[in-house]
């Protein structure tokens, strides 16, 4: 930030609390200028002219982004530029003359013309000599003069003999006459560090022992006890998966759960747990899944990258350029992750055009989108190639032993058929495979669910075949009775003539939970004209196929199936041919039950939007296996006469039963032996592909590719080589791999830098540095620059251990003094920026519960695992979640377990400013708000655990009240009542109940507040 | 939390910021900035007044409007069946769509033009054309101001119904009515400012994403009102297993303890707020059961709304409520007229067949909406009170499908109307085109649309910032123009 010293005397005149803003301001600049070119012409420029002067177009052989040229002017041939006089330089003319045709940006452009305080900033920065730094130059590259972007190097400390921190901190107190407060008493102290680092309060006993404990160890023991625990990586697991913007649910309209997205949490945790290289920690959530060794925590870690919102609607919608938009909005998230976790750069920002204020040219944000191109959203397998390998072993053996069983049954069914079908009156030449459930309509009897003409579905006689259902127009169908037996895997079956092929969205057949919400059908043209498709819900199993158009003609009947099989695949087929590449869909296999799911034919599904198939019906069937491609070909083949599973099984001879039966109890178990295999786990970590060239976006419009681009960094980073060497199609591993080694190369500023900071801020509830994810020259200078410098190199030093940054922070001085207000010192420094004293703290929502549970006795300590769900979910095409409260162990675990879902939101947890999941949130927001008193005085948890607490502490201090007022206190507030409060607190218990006490002391300014 | 630094509106030259009050329910962390510092400036002038203002923060110029009620339509009401009248595609009834480019459609099985599904008649002084399907709302086109050439970025539900609430078509950014919470304060302290008055036939898909108050701070979060429940906000009752009496002696006790807190601490302006926080509480278990309590309305009102029509109780009562908040100095008022998904459908998503789905969600929307800007208008509240009706898009001059009845989504050309405080009455500001595909002449954006609705309240849309992770975000992005044409 340059000020200069008409801006400065401007401040002095404010009043005395701008002297601190002078000052700081006056550590971080090293030029006098009035107008800075950074930050307040270069984003006149951006908006204004770039888009006909800048990289895209050059109009008049001009451009205003690159320095050399600006200056010299373009086809005019002369200066564009004269430095200190703003009246002599065209480009101010161009801007601002009387010429309402000459005059810049052109008025048919559609942009607005400049503004009068534009207008003067220009005038005064070329007055200046128009003072051009080089990281904007536009051309080679140049060291930036951003303090965050300089080489970090240890400075010296004020004062050798004293805690480093302290020397530093004290250095810019003394030159305000101020000095830091004395240290905090203990009770007050073990009670900030302990919710600092674990996030839950010290118990009783733990006070007491910190208390009287007079040995000069006595508080270096305690840090240690606090960051062993486990709770420790619990607490400041949270404080990132607020910055890694960690959310359970896709978000948007389907806002669907996320069942295996938890493991990234865990990963955190653990990271945090065993103090994990911090430079690992970065490396892996950028790579891990292609680092070698391979481990379950690398390809876990890389979820950073997905674990914030998806738009599954935007992604399977039909219009090719919003599809796309949605694409490079999933990508504009990821890199702003990572520009903003690790770097401290809002990267994402030169998505349209260069950035703003930071030295990050336009090419450079697809340089790096080119590095995560290949990572999509989704779930994948997470064992280890051993565990997976041994897992498909056997998993092989049992399929194989399934097949073998089925293709016996097979056999014998269809000589049995041959036998069946003999003894018919007339019929075809070759039997199908069995159907569990099949429908005819011939007029002979259907065995297994029986069904129900609908909405003008008539039988037509025909001539020659017996008959069929006809669906003469939309509303008509067939509905048979509820499934007989559980079906998972399956096949569907039909043979159909179509009306007319402009028909779209009925379904041949179709199978559907009870309800209507679930379904599996051959749809015809819902998703692609004239294209057959696995239909379900929200297009959840669905998949657009390569395929042909169906183009048979009307009335003449065309065999369709669809199998899924119990691996989850899913292939179709017309008549008998496979249409399209089988398929896995992301979510499982559905399982329908008996006495719930039925079948439907000519209808898509009960609820659904254009359902409706008009046309004929001749057979259909519903298998209760996967029928293997030769089944549906000879299926094809029998043309729709196959025999009923109750006439072949009437034709085994006796040697073929028990050949049959055998084989049933060979696939009954080897089935069950599946079922009971236990899954390989799959988290929510992102698939990868291999992408196609990325180009950069002229304006970031997908319509507007332009020239290829190769994957790379920032060459703001001076460094580093910000070119990785790699080719525009290389490996997309590759790139991750550079692009990690990138970030973690000691060499690079700013991991350092923005780490440091972080724990420094959430010790203290600000930053040294106050904008945590923006380190560029939009964000806050530091408040100590060489204190911030010397936290991240010791950190460096020490290996990347953040462990051995709290020890160094909570050491000091600085950290354990007193939070009494000084009225004098707030007088000269009210932010306390200058750190005069320990600024008190409300608890985060995640503290506030936990410390309620701890003290009512209530915390389950079970950490790790799936996510407690403190809500019932409806699905209807989308998932809403309505809260409930339950008293069970399962949702007391601490917080930080609760799944974290965009829409379902904890009114509680709510109006302590629990982030919004899908925002990056390095800072929370502290309200106080009516809302949050409410949720403190009537929420049924807070409620409860007030009684809890109550009876707790009436069975620890053996029904004598005093006693019980006083634990009441100690486990609530960290402290004995004095005799004031104990008179009030048993009177008021004596009258009404101990639960009114606890009631309060849940609600007390003190019990939320660390001081 | 004044790291984010820009967290305030400018503040005009020479004015005493009004930060106090803010200040006071967002207990500052510390920071440089311009909050810190306008505050800073502020604080001896507080502490001289010894207690905290109830006035509202100050818009940065004189405003038309004080309050906003808008009435959301989510699905996407088909402006060619309602508003926006096309001769020519009466003509070209059943012929096919040529010449438009990419199909827009969200399935993307465009059919042939089809005609309005209704009629259209002129009405009012104006001679606004509006179809029968609106025989309420026809009547009051002399009241309004049309947008005929409004234009949405996404055309998909949720993107496009966060595009009107929040300007982007992502998650996690703040809703209009946080914004305005933000910027402008509350009038009323024991009602929250930005109350959301869901159908009760069901929520919008993705639930309260759609009133986030997103990086802007929790207070500012919409409050969605369960208008057909005895409790309209979570937590709002004292648990029926407390006596009232126990309860206002434990409330007296907490006060004692709370005060003695704040007094052994003091200069922590945090603990005096939180004293505070429980006063306003405890008004509010007063104040919002009777906001929301109908019984005091006479029969005349509630049957000008059609309370009495089983068709429409739920959303007519949510526009009488939306009333009576807007009389106690509520903020934004936002109505939400249908929910996500339903069978049959709970919106105006009319892909199977327009004139079936339009007939049955204009039954509910089309008296208790013409009813809610008849009673603003006879009691005086236009002067102040600013009506915005929106949906998310438009549907497509063709049908989806051929042969069939329905529109798809739209998202290049639909229609809006804003009524009330500053608004021009009677009046059509652009064009869709021949047959309603494109917007034609003074094409208004989302952007455009939120300027315009933030300059009748005062604000400045692109003064009106808050920096969040590198950005001094806006409602408007980097866009917006006020639409001069449509101001009185």
């Amino acid at each position: 930030m340059q000020k200069n010293s008409t801006s400065m005397q401007q401040q002095h005149s404010i009043g005395r609390f701008c002297k601190i803003t002078f000052f700081i301001c006056c550590l971080a600049s090293n030029a006098i200028a009035q107008v800075d070119f950074a930050r307040e012409v270069r984003p006149i420029f951006q908006e204004h002219c770039y888009e006909c002067h800048g990289p895209d177009k050059q109009k008049s052989g001009y451009r205003l982004d690159v320095r050399e040229v600006a200056l010299k002017g373009g086809d005019m041939g002369e200066a564009a530029i004269v430095p200190k006089e703003a009246a002599k330089s065209p480009l101010f003319r161009f801007v601002n003359g009387d010429d309402d045709e000459s005059l810049m940006p052109p008025k048919d452009s559609g942009k607005p013309r400049l503004t009068n305080e534009e207008l003067k900033k220009i005038q005064t920065w070329l007055d200046e000599g128009a003072i051009w730094p080089d990281e904007f130059s536009g051309q080679k590259r140049q060291a930036s003069s951003h303090w965050s972007l300089r080489p970090l190097v240890l400075p010296a400390a004020p004062n050798a003999s004293s805690n480093a921190i302290d020397a530093f901190v004290h250095e810019k107190l003394a030159q305000q006459k101020l000095a830091l407060s004395p240290e905090t008493d203990r009770q007050t102290l073990i009670r900030r560090l302990s919710f600092d680092l674990i996030g839950l309060p010290p118990s009783p006993d733990e006070i007491d022992a910190f208390v009287s404990d007079r040995s000069s160890e006595a508080y270096q023991t305690l840090v240690d006890r606090l960051l062993a625990s486990s709770h420790y990586g619990e607490r400041w697991g949270r404080h990132w998966l607020d910055i890694a913007r960690y959310t359970e649910s896709q978000g948007f309209e389907y806002d669907r759960l996320r069942d295996n997205a938890w493991h990234y949490r865990d990963y955190v945790i653990k990271s945090f747990n065993n103090d994990k290289p911090y430079t690992e920690f970065m490396k892996e959530q950028i790579a891990g899944d292609v680092m070698e060794p391979m481990t379950q925590d690398g390809i876990v870690a890389t979820s950073l990258l997905v674990c914030g919102p998806w738009d599954q609607a935007g992604n399977s919608q039909k219009n090719a350029t919003q599809r796309a938009i949605t694409r490079e909005d999933e990508l504009e998230d990821m890199i702003g992750v990572v520009g903003q976790s690790f770097l401290g750069l809002t990267v994402n920002c030169a998505r349209c055009h260069a950035h703003k204020f930071d030295p990050i040219p336009h090419e450079e944000y697809y340089r790096i989108k080119s590095v995560f191109e290949g990572v999509k959203h989704g779930e994948r397998g997470i064992a280890t190639v051993e565990e997976s390998k041994s897992h498909n072993l056997l998993q092989k053996e049992l399929e194989i032993e399934i097949d073998r069983a089925n293709k016996t049954m097979a056999r014998i069914e269809t000589e049995a058929s041959k036998q069946a079908i003999a003894k018919r009156q007339s019929g075809s030449s070759e039997p199908g495979p069995v159907p569990f459930a099949k429908w005819t309509f011939d007029g002979t009897a259907t065995e297994v669910m029986p069904g129900k003409l609908k909405g003008g579905a008539v039988i037509k006689k025909l001539e020659f075949d017996s008959g069929v259902l006809h669906l003469p127009k939309s509303g008509a169908f067939f509905e048979t009775a509820s499934l007989t037996k559980e079906i998972r895997e399956k096949t569907l079956e039909a043979w159909v003539s179509l009306a007319n092929l402009d028909q779209g969205g009925g379904a041949a057949i179709a199978i559907e939970t009870g309800n209507g919400h679930t379904f599996d059908a051959i749809v015809f043209g819902e998703k692609q004209p004239k294209k057959w498709m696995a239909g379900s819900e929200g297009f959840s199993r669905t998949s657009e196929l390569d395929t042909q158009e169906e183009s048979s003609d009307p009335n003449t009947f065309i065999h369709v199936a669809i199998v899924y099989a119990s691996d989850n695949s899913i292939s179709l087929f017309r008549n008998g041919v496979p249409l399209g590449k089988p398929y896995t869909p992301t979510t499982p296999l559905v399982t329908f039950l008996a006495g719930d799911a039925h079948v439907l034919l000519g209808r898509r599904h009960t609820g659904g939007g254009r359902p409706w198939l008009t046309g004929e019906i001749k057979q259909a069937a519903l298998y209760d296996r996967a029928l293997s491609n030769e089944e549906v070909s000879a299926s094809f083949r029998a043309g729709g006469f196959a025999a009923t599973k109750a006439e072949v099984m009437a034709s085994l001879t006796l040697e073929q039963s028990d050949n049959h039966s055998a084989a049933l109890d060979n696939l009954q178990r080897a089935k069950r032996s599946l079922a009971n295999l236990k899954k390989l786990p799959v988290s929510y970590t992102g698939v990868r592909v291999q992408p196609p060239i990325t180009k950069r976006l002229k304006r970031g419009d997908v319509n507007s590719p332009d020239e290829d681009v190769t994957p790379g960094a920032l060459s703001a980073v001076f460094e580093l080589e910000p070119d990785f060497g790699l080719a525009a199609d290389s490996p997309e591993k590759e790139r991750r791999l550079k692009f990690a080694d990138w970030l973690s190369d000691v060499r690079n500023p700013l991991p350092a830098r923005v780490m440091a900071n972080r724990v420094w801020h959430l010790h203290f509830g600000q930053g040294l540095v106050a904008t945590p994810n923006d380190f560029g020259v939009s964000g806050e200078r530091p408040s100590h620059p060489e204190l911030l410098d010397w936290l991240a190199v010791k950190f460096a030093e020490s290996g990347w251990s953040v462990k051995s940054l709290h020890r160094l922070i909570v050491h000091s001085a600085t950290y354990r003094q007193a939070s009494k207000h000084i009225d004098s010192a707030a007088t000269i420094d009210a932010d306390n920026r200058l750190l005069w004293r320990f600024v008190p703290r409300r608890l985060e929502a995640e503290a506030v519960r936990d410390a309620m549970l701890v003290a009512s006795g209530q915390l389950s300590r079970n950490g790790g695992g799936p996510s407690f769900r403190p809500f019932t979910t409806t699905e209807f095409n989308a998932t809403f979640y309505t809260p409930v409260d339950r008293d069970e162990p399962e949702f007391n675990r601490r917080t930080v377990y609760r799944i974290n879902v965009n829409s379902g939101k904890d009114p509680l947890l709510d109006s302590f400013d629990c982030p919004d999941p899908s925002v990056k949130t390095p800072r929370r927001g502290v309200t106080t708000t009516p809302l949050q008193a409410l949720e403190l005085m009537n929420n049924a948890f807070v409620q409860r655990q007030a009684s809890y607490l109550a009876q707790r502490a009436m069975r620890t201090a053996n029904d004598d009240l005093s006693s019980a007022v006083e634990t009441a206190y100690r486990l609530a507030l960290g402290r004995t009542p004095n005799r004031a409060e104990l008179i009030r607190a048993i009177a008021v218990a004596k009258e009404r109940s101990l639960a009114s006490i606890c009631w309060a002391l849940f609600n007390s300014t003190e019990f939320i507040y660390v001081r | 939390m004044s790291g984010d630094r820009l967290y305030a509106p400018t503040i005009p030259k020479g004015q005493v910021s009004p930060f106090s009050r803010r200040h006071f329910l967002w207990n500052s962390g510390g920071g440089l900035g311009a909050i810190a510092l306008a505050w800073m400036l502020n604080r001896d002038s507080l502490k001289a007044s010894g207690s905290p203002e109830r006035s509202a923060l100050q818009p940065h110029f004189a405003a038309k409007a004080k309050r906003v009620v808008q009435v959301f339509c989510a699905g996407g009401v088909s402006h060619l069946d309602t508003f926006d009248y096309k001769p020519e595609l009466e003509k070209r009834d059943g012929k096919s769509l040529e010449g438009k480019g990419e199909n827009l459609g969200f399935f993307g099985q465009p059919g042939r033009l089809m005609k309005s599904v209704y009629g259209f008649n002129q009405y009012g002084k104006s001679g606004a054309w509006v179809s029968s399907l609106l025989p309420h709302l026809s009547q009051c086109v002399d009241d309004v101001c049309f947008l005929h050439s409004m234009v949405a970025k996404s055309n998909n539900h949720t993107p496009a119904a966060f595009q009107m609430n929040s300007g982007f078509t992502l998650n996690g950014f703040p809703c209009l009515g946080s914004w305005l919470s933000y910027g402008l304060g509350t009038e009323n302290e024991n009602l929250p400012a930005f109350v959301v008055l869901p159908d009760p036939r069901g929520l919008p898909a993705g639930g309260s994403i759609n009133w986030t108050s997103g990086f802007l701070p929790a207070n500012h979060q919409g409050v969605a009102f369960r208008t057909q429940s005895g409790e309209p906000v979570p937590d709002l009752q004292t648990p029926k297993s407390i006596s009232l009496s126990a309860r206002l002696a434990d409330m007296q006790m907490l006060s004692t303890m709370n005060r003695e807190f704040a007094a052994g601490h003091p200069g922590d302006d945090a603990f005096a707020a939180r004293l505070r926080a429980y006063e306003l509480a405890a008004q509010m278990q007063a104040s919002i059961p009777e906001a929301t309590d109908l019984s005091s309305e006479t029969e005349a009102t509630q049957r000008m709304y059609g309370l009495d029509e089983p068709a429409n109780k739920g959303f007519a009562r949510n526009c009488l409520t939306a009333r009576r908040l807007l009389e106690r100095g509520v903020r934004f008022v936002q109505i939400l007229n249908g929910g996500s998904f339903g069978s049959p459908r709970i919106n105006w998503d009319g892909h199977e067949n327009v004139k079936e789905n339009h007939d049955a969600q204009a039954l509910t929307m089309d008296k208790p909406v013409a009813a809610l800007i008849q009673d603003l208008k006879q009691r005086g509240m236009f002067e102040d009170t600013l009506f915005v009706w929106s949906t998310e898009f438009g549907r497509s001059p063709a049908t989806q499908g051929l042969g069939a009845p329905g529109r798809d989504h739209h998202p290049t050309a639909f229609t809006c109307f804003l009524a009330g405080a500053g608004v021009k009455k009677g009046m059509s500001y652009g064009t869709s085109d021949e047959i309603g595909y494109f917007a034609a002449e003074n094409k208004v954006t989302i952007p455009d649309f939120h300027a315009t609705i933030l300059h009748l309240l005062g604000l400045n849309h692109e003064k009106l910032t808050f920096y969040h992770n590198g950005i001094n975000r806006r409602l408007t992005d980097v866009h917006g123009q006020v639409i001069d044409g449509v101001l009185s």
